[in-house]
């Protein structure tokens, strides 16, 4: 299971994660466009933050608890959707501030292009050669848990370096992520198509947020 | 952000850490074991975000 070379597998193992991969995708594109289109909601209607962040809460409250119980029936879709448009209210009001900065807008496209960027050509790498990442996952929990730890920090001290770690932190632990999800579709790790979305949904909101965060730095904003 | 956003933020990334430890151990005990090839085309493709990311941040 170490060894990263394509994997010999039946017909028919090949042709059940080529359905799971095609349903995570098509489930993945329209969550990310429903998370967008709340967002752009959340702008307009102006939603203050502590609003905001309920909303976010209970997203992840959804993901976390309410999710797995109903993983395997249709439900499952419509709860995705709702944890996903709750975070994408949950965002809005963080990327209403970025465009009321001079250089905003193109903050917030380079953001998004760089974001799609990153999941492009990881996702297309493993997709191409077929690897298996699975041994990435030790390191990548241990690497969350030290990343929470440290936002645990940051939340009580004024450290303007240490969140910028962070996000470098998350972009790159994110981007781990994108490998071992993927890898885990594409050899079979992961057969449910709910829980293979909410993954990849989780890496590249985590990517945008971080991306973001790093370029708004960067902009002087 | 205000005091009970922070408490509440790292009351909720407490619980995702507690969750998150015996999940870790079983990964570190239990899990595939990569090869040095392996970790160098990982750190490859890390390395190949990394650029870009300070690409996109010389951009801005």
């Amino acid at each position: 299971m170490a060894d990263s070379t394509p994997i010999s597998r039946s017909s028919e193992s090949i042709l059940a994660t080529n359905t799971v991969l095609r349903n995570t995708y098509a489930l993945l594109a329209m969550t990310l466009l429903f998370s967008a289109v709340m967002a752009v909601v959340s702008m307009s209607v102006g939603i203050p933050r502590g609003a905001a962040m309920i909303c976010t809460l209970a997203g992840i409250g959804i993901m976390m608890f309410v999710l797995p119980k109903f993983q395997n029936s249709t439900a499952g879709i419509g709860l995705v959707f709702l944890c996903t448009g709750l975070l994408g209210l949950g965002i809005g009001p963080m990327i209403a501030a970025y465009l009321s900065y001079p250089n905003g807008p193109a903050t917030v496209a380079t953001a998004m292009a760089g974001t799609g960027g990153i999941f492009l050509a990881l996702s297309g790498y493993v997709l191409t050669t077929k690897k298996d990442f699975s041994f990435m996952g030790g390191f990548l929990m241990v690497g969350l848990i030290v990343l929470f730890g440290a936002i645990i920090v940051s939340l009580f001290t004024a450290m303007p370096a240490l969140n910028m770690a962070i996000s470098a932190g998350m972009i790159l632990l994110m981007s781990g992520f994108l490998l071992f999800d993927t890898s885990r579709i594409i050899n079979g790790g992961e057969t449910n198509y709910i829980n293979a979305t909410v993954s990849l949904f989780i890496n590249i909101f985590n990517i945008f947020t971080s991306l973001l965060h790093l370029l708004g730095v960067m902009g002087d904003d | 952000m205000d005091p009970w956003m922070k408490f509440v933020w790292a009351g909720l990334l407490g619980v995702f850490i507690w969750r998150m430890i015996p999940t870790a151990r079983h990964w570190l005990k239990n899990g595939p074991r990569g090869s040095s090839k392996e970790w160098m085309t990982t750190a490859m493709l890390l390395g190949g975000v990394v650029l870009f990311v300070l690409i996109l941040m010389k951009s801005v």
